[in-house]
């Protein structure tokens, strides 16, 4: 199982860097039809099979609350797997430039950052269990929702200045990026909820709070604040486009800063 | 192999080219009438509102020289009143070249415009409907269809707008998409920006026309399909569009900074995008630092189009290395044909005289052999008569291209051929070619028992 499992990430990271390659020259290329636009999402897929496989794997030998290497892996699958059903419909082609890279970082860093975390007594198993799902598939949809606005924002900034390279066609348009992006925080925000709240009932058994842990907590509790705020903001007063992907892109990043520390100094719940 | 007589854009003015111009209706009587001449074998013409171009390739035996002169003679007949100064007429590699160039959109007044390759296709289906396409017209144009292809993909020649309409209609496509659903607001008249109101309206948009004058809003609407609304209506009706294309001759600004925050408040930060065609301008500058607001003026528009052009003709250097390097391919492909003819003439005499053997044997000491014999023997033939011919003909053909260096030259040879087995002379010359006397050995002569072998093989 360990081969297999081994097997299935280098070739997963082979068919993500590939992956990577193919969407980057897409957005680059001057004119003509590109057989690329055909194949990028496919060794995405591919890619996201092997991941799958290695996640698999894993889970069959521990579960992903237990293991921060194999819930980073699955927040990646969670974000490619993401990508792979909206991009069409969505016409969020381009956004696979940002989301296949980062999937790679995830399945590598899930390689060789990962340690075994440690589950206090006294924490409901089933319900870790959802807090960890509901965390993982949140990563996922926000790492989609931050590509979307990194997009909009390199789109709109090339507007202002009337700068109309060849190669920023190949983008979305602004619309289809600003409402790709609201709508992945709308489905990935009740996610968020949950893991936070759930992550507050755990802090109850917590009888120290390290450094580390505290930080992930404030990080997990900003993001919420910053996500709450931007779709707040819309809601009330409108608040879309630019500011709007700003926004997004700070929530974003504490979610990525959770995600850090816990690389930087795993830690199971409860410790 | 090709001539290309015409005109075009470069070497003559439109009201030169259009006595030239030849309606869809009456292409295939002229094209017919051209490959009635003894000297054109093939013809197809390209007519369009830059260029009319007769492409046309020499029968057998004729040379490039007459076609052309046949060419000329037949354009001129188009238009007999019209100076001809501007006709050219180009032979050879130069008129693979430029077909190549043409369909290529190398050659168009607007560089790397796409539709011209549809045109030149459309000429060529037209031509071969007519019945005046041959095998060197479907060489030349396939491979000329082929190299625009391989322009396209591999150059940037076509990328980029390059008038201000389409400019602006891909920008409004970069920030909203689809436009289907989306609204266009037309202030003003002025044929740019009815073009590109038109344009956005192709594309599924919603159109607005405001205006003071009520009557000219009116005509205006009906003219581009819109609805009318009068300048009164301007604040709400701002808030509804989604583009603003504004071409006025109002000597200030027609929309101010505060309209249009005001609209993009009752908007809920949904994007504006203002097209200012105006000059002086209607739309206060200011408004391009509000959040979702987008301003292109006629000066932006102008840039992008320059840039677009200088980008194209960037490109053109590549696209004609392209071009170069697939009629050169096809130079040596028409080198070759040259032997075609010689080829086929040596295949058929060859052919004919053994098929004349076989039948009398038929007819003879062999006529009690069954279907399946006879085909037996049929299928000999043919592979006897391959056989036969294939080194002359790789020999024949290598000393037709014109790298050749070999010896005897293409034409010894040919005129070689020529003479000896009568090429050019018909049947009855050929029937000096007949065996007769002590060498002849017709089939009739083998043993019977072998004749019997030959058809259970």
């Amino acid at each position: 199982m360990a081969t297999l499992a081994t097997i299935a990430f280098y070739l997963g990271v082979i068919a993500y860097s590939a992956a990577s390659t193919l969407f980057f020259l897409d957005l680059v290329r001057r004119d003509g039809a590109s057989t690329r636009a055909t194949w990028a999402p496919r060794l995405l897929g591919l890619a996201a099979a092997f991941h799958a496989v290695k996640v698999a794997v894993g889970l069959s030998r521990e579960a992903p609350m237990e293991s921060l290497h194999l819930a980073l892996s699955f927040s990646a699958l969670c974000a490619a797997g993401v990508y792979l059903l909206v991009h069409r419909r969505a016409n969020l082609f381009a956004t696979g430039a940002i989301v296949a890279p980062v999937a790679l970082t995830f399945l590598v860093a899930s390689q060789f950052v990962g340690a075994e975390a440690r589950v206090e007594d006294g924490i409901s198993r089933p319900l870790l269990a959802f807090h960890i799902a509901a965390n993982v598939l949140g990563v996922g949809l926000f790492v989609v929702a931050g590509a979307s606005g990194i997009l909009y924002l390199f789109q709109e900034r090339r507007l202002r200045a009337k700068q109309l390279g060849t190669s920023s066609n190949r983008l979305p348009s602004l619309d289809t990026l600003d409402r790709a992006t609201h709508r992945l925080l709308v489905i990935g925000f009740p996610l968020l909820t949950f893991g936070v709240v759930t992550g507050a009932v755990f802090s109850g058994h917590w009888e120290a709070m390290e450094g580390a842990a505290l930080a992930r907590s404030l990080f997990g509790y900003a993001t919420w604040v910053v996500l709450a705020a931007v779709l707040v903001a819309r809601r009330v007063a409108g608040v879309r486009g630019r500011r709007a992907a700003y926004g997004t892109l700070a929530g974003v990043l504490c979610v990525l800063l959770v995600v850090l520390v816990y690389a930087l100094k795993p830690g199971g719940h409860g410790s | 192999m090709i001539t290309v007589v015409g005109l075009s854009h470069k070497s003559a003015p439109i009201g030169v080219r259009e006595l030239y111009a030849l309606p869809k209706e009456r292409v295939p009587d002229f094209l017919l009438d051209l490959v009635g001449r003894p000297e054109v074998g093939e013809a197809l013409i390209v007519s369009t509102c830059n260029r009319v171009e007769i492409v046309a390739a020499a029968r057998a035996g004729s040379d490039l020289g007459r076609v052309a002169a046949a060419c000329r003679s037949a354009f001129a007949g188009l238009s007999p009143e019209a100076p001809a100064d501007g006709v050219y007429a180009l032979s050879g590699g130069d008129a693979v070249r430029h077909l190549f160039g043409v369909a290529s959109s190398l050659d168009s007044l607007v560089l790397g415009e796409p539709q011209i390759l549809g045109q030149v296709k459309e000429a060529y289906e037209m031509a071969r409907r007519a019945g005046t396409v041959g095998a060197i017209l479907h060489r030349a144009l396939s491979r000329a269809i082929h190299t625009a292809k391989l322009v396209r993909s591999q150059t940037a020649v076509g990328s980029g707008q390059v008038s201000v309409p389409t400019v602006a209609a891909d920008l409004a496509r970069r920030i909203f998409g689809d436009l289907g659903g989306h609204t266009v607001l037309l202030m003003g008249s002025g044929e740019m920006a009815e073009t590109v109101a038109r344009l956005l309206a192709a594309s599924g948009a919603r159109l607005l026309v405001v205006g003071r004058s009520a009557d000219k809003v009116k005509a205006l609407a009906e003219a581009v399909g819109g609805e009318a609304h009068s300048s009164s209506e301007l604040g709400t009706v701002l808030e509804h569009a989604d583009v603003i294309i504004s071409s006025t001759s109002a000597p200030g600004f027609v929309i101010e900074r505060d309209a249009v925050a005001r609209a993009r408040r009752a908007r809920r930060g949904k994007s504006q995008f203002y097209i200012d065609l105006a000059v002086p301008r209607d739309v206060d500058p200011a408004i391009e630092k509000l959040d979702g607001t987008f301003l292109y003026n006629i000066d932006d528009f102008s840039r992008i189009v320059s840039e677009s052009l200088a980008s194209r003709w960037r490109e053109a250097e590549r696209a004609q290395a392209i071009i170069d390097g697939e009629a050169k391919g096809f130079d040596r492909w028409a080198d070759g044909e040259q032997a075609t003819p010689t080829i086929v003439a040596l295949r058929e005499r060859i052919r004919g005289a053994l098929r004349v053997e076989l039948d009398r044997s038929l007819g003879g000491r062999l006529r009690h052999l069954g279907g399946p014999e006879r085909a037996a023997l049929e299928t000999m033939l043919e592979a006897s008569v391959n056989r036969l011919l294939h080194l002359p003909t790789t020999r024949l053909r290598r000393a037709a291209s014109l790298e050749s260096l070999d010896t005897p030259s293409f034409p010894e040879l040919t005129a070689a051929l020529d003479s000896l087995f009568a090429l050019g002379e018909g049947d009855a010359v050929a029937s000096e070619l007949e065996p007769s006397g002590p060498d002849a050995a017709p089939l009739e002569s083998v043993p019977s028992g072998e004749v019997a072998k030959l058809g259970s093989r």
